[in-house]
C-alpha cells in the first residue's frame, strides 16, 4: 500500500468520525440555547430538567469532538506536510483564526457551564451557554472557508511555486461556501432535532414517567427537524450552480470539464482527473435521504392533540430514522471531499504532491492505531450516550446540587 | 514579526505545559490512590479548568499552522513517531477525564483511571521528547525534508522524556496540595516533597547525557542558554522543595509551572536564530524567519491576534477566579 492512498483513508476515517460527532454538538447546542433561555425567562422547573438531560447527553457527545478534531489539526502537518508547504500561507490562515477565535473560547467557556451550575449567577450561566453555541457556529464557519478554499483556491498568488494571500476577503466571498456553510449548519439542526425527537420517542414508546416532559421535547425537536430538512434541501439544491461552476469536474462530464481536462493535462501533464464514482453515489444517496425526510413534515399535523404519541406507529417511525441524516451527512462529505481528487487544493495542488514523505509502515501504524483507539472511543461514546438517554431525566450528574447522591456512594472529600 | 510570532507560538505552547501539565501530573498520581473518592477529588480538583487547559495545545498548533506552515509540516512529519504518542496520550486524558463518571460501577471507574494514568504518562513523555529532538537537531536535507525515523532513538530523548514525567508528577501533586480541601492536601504535599528529588536526578540524568552527545553540542547555537536550563530547572525544583515544606503551595506551585514552562524557551533560545538545526547539512537548518507565513498573512493574522490574545487571557483569569480556592461541598462534581 502506497503512502499516500494511507494518508488519505487516514484522513477520510477521522474527518468522518469527527464530523459524526460535531454536527450532533452543533444541532444540540442550538435547542439548549433555546431551553435553558426559556428556562432563565420563565423560570419554568420543565425547562431545567429538559436543559439538564439534554446538556448531559451534549457533554458526552462533546468528548469526542475534542479527540478526533485534536488528531485532525494535527493530521496536516503529520501526513499532509505538503498542504503547509505549498498552500499554508493561504489556508493556514483561517484555521489559525478558528483555533484562536473559536476553540480557545468554547472549550473555555464549556469547563465553566460545566461546573458552574449552583455557583454562577444564572444570567452569567445563560450567557456561558450562548457564548458556547456562538463559538461552535464561528468553527463551523472558519473551517469552511478553510475547506471551501481547498475546494476553489481563490485570493492568492503564487511565487516560487509557493502561494501567498492576496486578497483574505475572497476566502469569504468563495462561491463554494456560503451555500455550504447555511447546508451544514442546517444538517446539524436537522441531526439535532431529530435526536430529540427520536430520544423522546423512545420514553413516550415505554411509557416512562416522565410523560410532561418528554412530550415537550419531542414537539421540539420534530418541529425543528421539519424546518431544518426544508433548510438542508434548499442549501443543497442551491449549491449546485456555484460548486458545478468551479468545479466542472465535479458533478459529470460535460464540455467544461472536457476543456478544464485538457487545461490540465497540458499544465501538469497526462493523468487521471476525474473523481472516482464514489463521489456521485454519495451525491444520490444523500439526496435521496434528504427527500425521504422531507416526509418530516406530514408528522406536523398529528401534533395537534397528541395524535403522533397516541397513534405509536409514529414514534417508532422517528425512532427508526435516527441514522438517516448521520449516513447522509458522511455521503455529503464524501460527495464534496472524493468529488475534488485528485487535488488538495483544486486545480492547484495534487494529492501526491501533498502527502508527507512518510514511510508507508509508519503511516500504516498511524492508520490502524488512530482507527482503533478513535472507533473504540466513538463506540464507548455512543454506548454511554444511549444509556443516558435510556435512564431518562430524573437525576442526571449534570447541574446536580451539590451534596450527597445515589451515584457517589462513598465519597469522603464531597459528603 | 517573525520574532514576535515565534514568542506567541512558545508562549502557548509553555502555558499549554503548564496548565495540561497538572491535568497530567493529577492522572499520574491516580496510579497510586485506591481509594475511588479520593481519585475522584483529584480529578474534580482539576475540573472547571480541564477543557480550558487543553485548548492551549490546539491554540499553539493553529498558530503553528498560521504563522509557520513550513515548521508545522517539517516538525511533525518529521517526528512523527513521537507526536503520535503525545497525540494518543492527550487524547486518552481528554476522554479518560470525561467519562470516567458515566459509568456509575466503581469497578468500570478504575478501570477508565487506568486509561487516563497511560494517557498521561504517554503525554508527557510525548512532549519532552519533543523538545529533546528539537535540542539535538535534525537530519534535513537539501530538499527541505527530514529522512528517516531513526535520529530520533537517542539516549537524551528518553532522559529528557522520563525527567519530563517526573516534573509534571511534581507539578501535578503540588496542584493538589493547593487546591484539595486543607484535610487531604497534606497527603498531597507529602507526596510532591517525596518527587521532588525524583524529579531532580531525573533533570540530573538528562543533562549528563545531554552534555555527552556530540549532537546536542553541535546543535546548540548558544551552549550557555542551554546549560542554563537544567541549572534553572534545579533551582525551581528546590524552591518549590522548601515552599512545601513550609506549607506555602502557591509559591510551590509557580515554582513546579515554571519549571515546565523553562524548557519551551530556554529550548527556543538556545536554537535562536533557528526553529530546526540540521545535522546534516548546516545549508538546510531552518530559521524562524524562513519557516515564517509571508508578509500578508502575518499581517492580517497580527491584526486578528492584536484584540484576540488578551481577551482569551481575560476569559481564562476568569476561569481561574471563578473557580479559585480549594474544593470543597459546595462544588458540582462532575469528572
Ligand atoms: C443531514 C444531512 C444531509 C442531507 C439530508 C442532505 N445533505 Fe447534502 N450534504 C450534507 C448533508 C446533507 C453535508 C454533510 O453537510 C455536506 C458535505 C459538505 C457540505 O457542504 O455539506 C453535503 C454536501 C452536499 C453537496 C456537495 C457540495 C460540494 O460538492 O461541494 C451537494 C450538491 C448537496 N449536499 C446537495 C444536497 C441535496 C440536493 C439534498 C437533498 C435534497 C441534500 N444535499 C441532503
Ligand atoms: C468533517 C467533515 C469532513 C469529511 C467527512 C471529509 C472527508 C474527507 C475524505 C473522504 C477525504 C479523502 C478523499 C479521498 O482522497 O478519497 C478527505 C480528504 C481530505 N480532506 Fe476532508 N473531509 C471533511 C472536512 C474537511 C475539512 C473541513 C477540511 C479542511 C479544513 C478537509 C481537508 C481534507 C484534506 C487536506 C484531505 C486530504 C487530501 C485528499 O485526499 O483530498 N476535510 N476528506
Ligand atoms: C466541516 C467540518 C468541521 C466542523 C463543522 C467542525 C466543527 C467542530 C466543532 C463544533 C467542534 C467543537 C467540539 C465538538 O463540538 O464536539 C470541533 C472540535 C474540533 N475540531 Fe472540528 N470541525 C470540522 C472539521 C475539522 C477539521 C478539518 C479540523 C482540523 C483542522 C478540525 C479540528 C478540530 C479540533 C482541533 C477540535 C477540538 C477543539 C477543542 O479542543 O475544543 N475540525 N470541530
Amino acid at each position: 500500500m502506497d503512502t499516500l492512498l494511507l494518508a488519505r483513508l487516514q484522513f477520510a476515517t477521522t474527518a468522518g468520525i469527527h464530523f459524526l460527532f460535531v454536527v450532533v454538538t452543533l444541532g444540540l447546542v442550538t435547542l439548549l440555547v433555546g431551553l435553558q433561555t426559556a428556562w432563565v425567562i420563565t423560570g419554568k422547573q420543565k425547562y431545567e430538567r429538559l436543559t439538564r438531560f439534554w446538556g448531559q447527553l451534549y457533554v458526552i457527545n462533546y468528548v469526542l469532538g475534542i479527540a478526533t478534531g485534536i488528531v485532525m489539526e494535527f493530521q496536516f502537518g503529520l501526513n499532509w506536510s505538503g498542504v503547509s508547504r505549498y498552500v499554508g500561507n493561504v489556508f493556514g490562515a483561517p484555521l489559525a483564526i478558528e483555533t484562536l477565535v473559536a476553540f480557545f473560547l468554547e472549550s473555555t467557556f464549556l469547563g465553566m457551564w460545566i461546573f458552574g451550575w449552583h455557583r454562577l449567577r444564572r444570567g452569567v450561566h445563560l450567557a456561558l451557554l450562548w457564548g458556547v453555541a456562538l463559538t461552535a457556529y464561528a468553527s463551523a464557519f472558519w473551517i469552511l472557508v478553510a475547506n471551501s478554499w481547498l475546494q476553489n483556491p481563490v485570493g492568492y498568488e503564487v511565487r516560487d511555486g509557493v502561494a501567498h494571500l492576496t486578497d483574505f476577503g475572497a476566502l469569504l466571498t468563495n462561491p463554494t461556501f456560503g451555500m455550504a456553510f447555511g447546508h451544514v449548519v442546517a444538517a446539524s439542526l436537522l441531526v439535532g432535532g431529530m435526536l430529540m425527537a427520536a430520544v423522546s420517542a423512545y420514553h413516550l414508546i415505554r411509557r416512562t414517567p416522565d410523560y410532561a416532559l418528554h412530550r415537550t421535547s419531542l414537539r421540539i425537536g420534530l418541529v425543528t427537524s421539519a424546518l431544518a430538512i426544508t433548510l438542508v434541501q434548499g442549501f443543497g439544491f442551491a449549491q449546485f450552480g456555484p460548486v458545478g461552476a468551479v468545479q466542472p469536474t465535479k458533478f459529470g462530464a460535460g464540455d467544461d470539464a472536457q476543456a478544464t481536462i485538457a487545461e490540465w493535462t497540458a499544465q501538469f501533464g497526462p493523468g487521471d482527473y476525474t473523481p472516482p464514482v464514489l463521489a456521485s453515489v454519495g451525491l444520490g444517496f444523500m439526496i435521496l435521504i434528504g427527500l425521504t425526510l422531507g416526509t418530516l413534515w406530514l408528522l406536523l399535523p398529528l401534533l395537534f392533540r397528541d395524535w403522533i404519541i397516541r397513534l405509536r406507529v409514529p414514534l417508532w417511525l422517528i425512532l427508526l430514522a435516527v441514522p438517516l441524516p448521520l449516513v447522509a451527512v458522511i455521503l455529503g462529505w464524501l460527495a464534496r471531499e472524493v468529488g475534488r481528487q485528485p487535488w488538495v487544493a483544486y486545480g492547484l495542488l495534487p494529492v501526491d504532491q501533498a502527502v508527507s514523505p512518510v514511510g508507508a509502515p509508519v503511516m500504516l501504524v498511524s492508520l490502524i492505531g488512530f482507527s482503533l483507539l478513535l472507533g473504540t472511543l466513538a463506540v464507548t461514546n455512543w454506548v454511554l450516550m444511549a444509556r443516558h438517554a435510556v435512564r431518562g431525566a430524573h437525576d442526571p450528574a449534570l447541574g446536580r446540587p451539590p451534596g450527597p447522591s445515589a451515584d457517589v456512594p462513598t465519597e469522603p472529600a464531597f459528603v | 514579526m517573525e520574532l514576535a510570532w515565534y514568542a506567541l507560538l512558545g508562549l502557548f505552547f509553555a502555558s499549554y505545559l503548564v496548565l495540561a501539565g497538572y491535568d497530567y501530573g493529577v492522572g499520574l498520581s491516580l496510579a497510586g490512590n485506591a481509594d475511588p473518592g479520593r481519585r475522584r477529588a483529584a480529578l474534580n480538583a482539576v475540573g472547571p479548568f480541564f477543557l480550558g487547559n487543553e485548548v492551549w495545545l490546539v491554540a499553539a498548533v493553529g498558530i503553528l499552522f498560521g504563522a509557520f506552515p513550513v515548521l508545522e509540516g517539517e516538525l511533525l512529519s518529521g517526528f512523527y513517531p513521537i507526536v503520535l504518542g503525545a497525540l494518543a496520550g492527550v487524547i486518552l486524558v481528554t476522554a479518560g477525564v470525561q467519562l470516567r463518571s458515566r459509568p456509575a460501577h466503581e469497578r468500570v471507574r478504575a478501570r477508565w483511571d487506568r486509561v487516563v494514568v497511560v494517557g498521561s504518562t504517554l503525554a508527557a513523555l510525548g512532549w519532552g521528547a519533543l523538545l529533546a529532538g528539537l535540542l539535538q537537531g535534525v537530519p534535513r536535507h537539501a530538499d527541505g525534508h527530514i529522512a528517516g525515523l531513526t535520529h530520533l532513538l537517542t539516549p537524551f530523548v528518553a532522559a529528557a522524556a522520563l525527567a519530563t514525567v517526573a516534573l509534571v508528577a511534581v507539578h501535578g501533586a503540588t496542584f493538589l496540595t493547593l487546591r484539595l480541601p486543607a484535610a487531604d492536601a497534606a497527603g498531597a504535599g507529602r507526596l510532591a516533597r517525596r518527587l521532588v528529588p525524583v524529579a531532580i536526578a531525573a533533570v540530573g540524568a538528562a543533562t549528563v547525557v545531554g552534555l555527552l552527545s556530540a549532537r546536542v553540542r553541535e546543535t546548540a547555537q548558544r551552549p550557555a542558554l542551554g546549560v542554563l536550563l537544567p541549572v534553572a530547572l534545579v533551582a525551581a525544583l528546590l524552591v518549590a522543595r522548601v515552599a512545601l515544606a513550609r506549607r506555602r503551595p502557591g509559591v510551590a506551585f509557580a515554582a513546579t509551572g515554571a519549571a515546565l514552562a523553562l524548557p519551551v524557551v530556554l529550548v527556543g533560545a538556545t536554537l535562536w536564530p533557528y526553529a530546526l538545526v540540521s545535522t546534516v547539512d548546516s545549508g538546510a537548518s531552518l530559521t524562524v524567519a524562513d519557516a515564517a507565513a509571508s508578509g500578508p498573512t502575518l499581517r492580517l493574522l497580527g491584526w486578528l491576534a492584536l484584540p484576540l490574545v488578551p481577551a482569551l487571557l481575560g476569559f481564562q483569569l476568569m476561569c481561574w477566579w471563578v473557580f479559585r480556592g480549594r474544593t470543597d461541598g459546595r462544588a458540582p462534581v462532575y469528572w
